[in-house]
């Protein structure tokens, strides 16, 4: 076990590969699915296995940017990145966490910032997963009530149909994401998701990607691999000022990241074996996980907070996995027997 | 500036200008709250000096060394290390899931 453990010269401790690797795998799965960074799993579960917090959110946000390049790579080729919309995006997102930590200092100095976020915290993400879980419900309820009158099962996102009819120029063709809208919506959908980042005192983007899908109207692939390539450059510039304030630990991210890389890649192809809305289910149940874990922060119990999130973590990624394994069986089995049908035309 | 007409020879020139300020708001105000998220004065409690007395030559010394010689190299390297390493990963495993024989092509955007 001894073997398996490594000096890092910077954080200034002894650590273990596997749990580096471990970390790395499960939030790579998740974030290549759900197109998120997953913050709140590292930063918490580095902290609980003795990584100084400052060092943990470096080196976490060090590893994000690598992971989301693995990803964003993905998620390309699959037709699921939208890169002008990510962009259109990006000046509102990072105007909002500016607004949203003025926000912040601002409730520090009237000295409610500490116990007044984190109730916020717990009731978005309580709203937010309550949303999705409804959204899913009635999507199915009216699958089978159109399947049993033979009708087509009727458009999702009625809030993004009247946001995009909002005529204000200019108006842009987002082709990946088959929406034309005003640029003013996505940049206002980055700033208001950047502003909630901001308080929060997240990245945003488990926030950004219900939005791009409920207020944008992109489909749910499109929002996880738009989402991925937004995670990608905070990620990036994220490393660099924290490495630069010397609260990176390369050495950590780098295995982190061999770990994630790989989760990564594993977590994206899953998204070819499941539909959007099954991704929107996981995606629910995630969201009150997490929910669940900053309330016992609330409570005051840390530790247990930190293992719910990690082992919650895990099984989520098991899902994922298994999801993915399922896929490619079934898939190998079409093939199979398509290559079986035309073998009987030929003789 | 004034727009030149459509199918001019500058229209493809406006085009990457109109960009330009774009980008570099983009990355401007990237740059702002995160440098804010990161904090602003260094913990008092924290020495930002790595430890290399029991560290033998290599990688990690080699790292350690510009941690402690020059921070600005260091945000530099991190980043550069980071995205070199996602790129050669991201190949290299794409690579690899193509030998698996998966159907990796462009995805129906179904929900």
């Amino acid at each position: 076990m001894d073997a398996l453990t490594i000096f890092l010269p910077i954080a200034g401790i002894q650590f273990s590969i596997l749990i580096l690797l471990l970390i790395g795998f499960t939030v790579g799965v998740c974030g290549g699915f759900f197109g998120i960074g997953g913050a709140w799993i590292v930063t918490p579960a580095l902290n609980s296995f003795g990584f100084p917090m400052s060092y943990a959110i470096g080196s976490d946000l060090a590893h994000m940017g690598g992971k989301s390049i693995v990803s964003t790579i993905r998620h390309g080729k699959f037709g699921n990145v939208d890169l002008k919309l990510g962009g259109s995006m990006i000046v509102g997102t990072t105007v909002g966490i500016e607004v949203g930590a003025r926000l912040v200092m601002y409730l520090e100095r009237i000295g409610l910032a500490e116990d007044y976020i984190r109730k916020v915290y717990v009731v978005f993400l309580g709203a937010l997963g309550s949303y999705v879980l409804y959204d899913y419900v009635s999507h199915v309820r009216a699958s089978r009530q159109a399947a049993s009158e033979g009708a087509a099962v009727p458009a999702p996102s009625k809030l993004a149909r009247r946001l995009q009819r909002v005529h204000l120029p200019p108006m842009i063709r987002f082709s990946t994401s088959g929406v034309t809208c005003s640029l003013w919506l996505p940049v206002a959908v980055g700033l208001v998701t950047g502003v909630v980042a901001g308080v929060l005192g997240v990245g945003g983007g488990f926030i950004r990607m219900p939005a791009l899908i409920y207020l944008v109207g992109c489909p749910t692939l499109v929002a996880v691999g738009t989402d991925l390539f937004e995670v990608m450059i905070t990620g990036a510039y994220g490393a660099f000022t924290y490495g630069v304030k010397g609260r990176v630990d390369l050495i950590a991210a780098i295995w982190m990241l061999a770990g994630a890389a790989v989760g990564a890649q594993l977590g994206t192809v899953a998204v070819k074996y499941v539909r959007g809305y099954s991704i929107r289910l996981l995606f629910a149940v995630t969201i009150f996980i997490a929910c669940a874990s900053v309330l016992m922060k609330q409570l005051h119990f840390q530790r247990a907070s930190s293992v719910l999130i990690l082992s919650a973590g895990i099984a989520v990624s098991g899902v994922i996995l298994g999801l993915l394994v399922a896929g490619i069986q079934r898939e190998r089995r079409e093939r199979a027997n398509l290559a079986r049908t035309n073998q009987g035309d030929w003789s | 500036m004034r727009r030149p007409a459509p199918n001019q020879p500058a229209e493809g020139w406006w085009r990457v200008i109109r960009v330009v300020p774009f980008a570099m708001t983009a990355v401007v105000s990237a740059a702002v709250p995160l440098a804010w998220a990161a904090g602003g004065k260094s913990a008092t409690k924290l020495v930002n000096v790595a430890d290399t007395r029991s560290l033998p030559p290599g990688f990690s010394k080699f790292i350690a060394d510009v941690y402690n010689d020059n921070l600005l190299l260091y945000g530099l390297l991190v980043v550069a290390v980071m995205a070199l390493t996602g790129l050669i990963l991201g190949v290299i495993l794409d690579r690899g899931l193509v030998l698996l024989g998966l159907n990796l092509g462009k995805l129906p955007h179904h929900e």
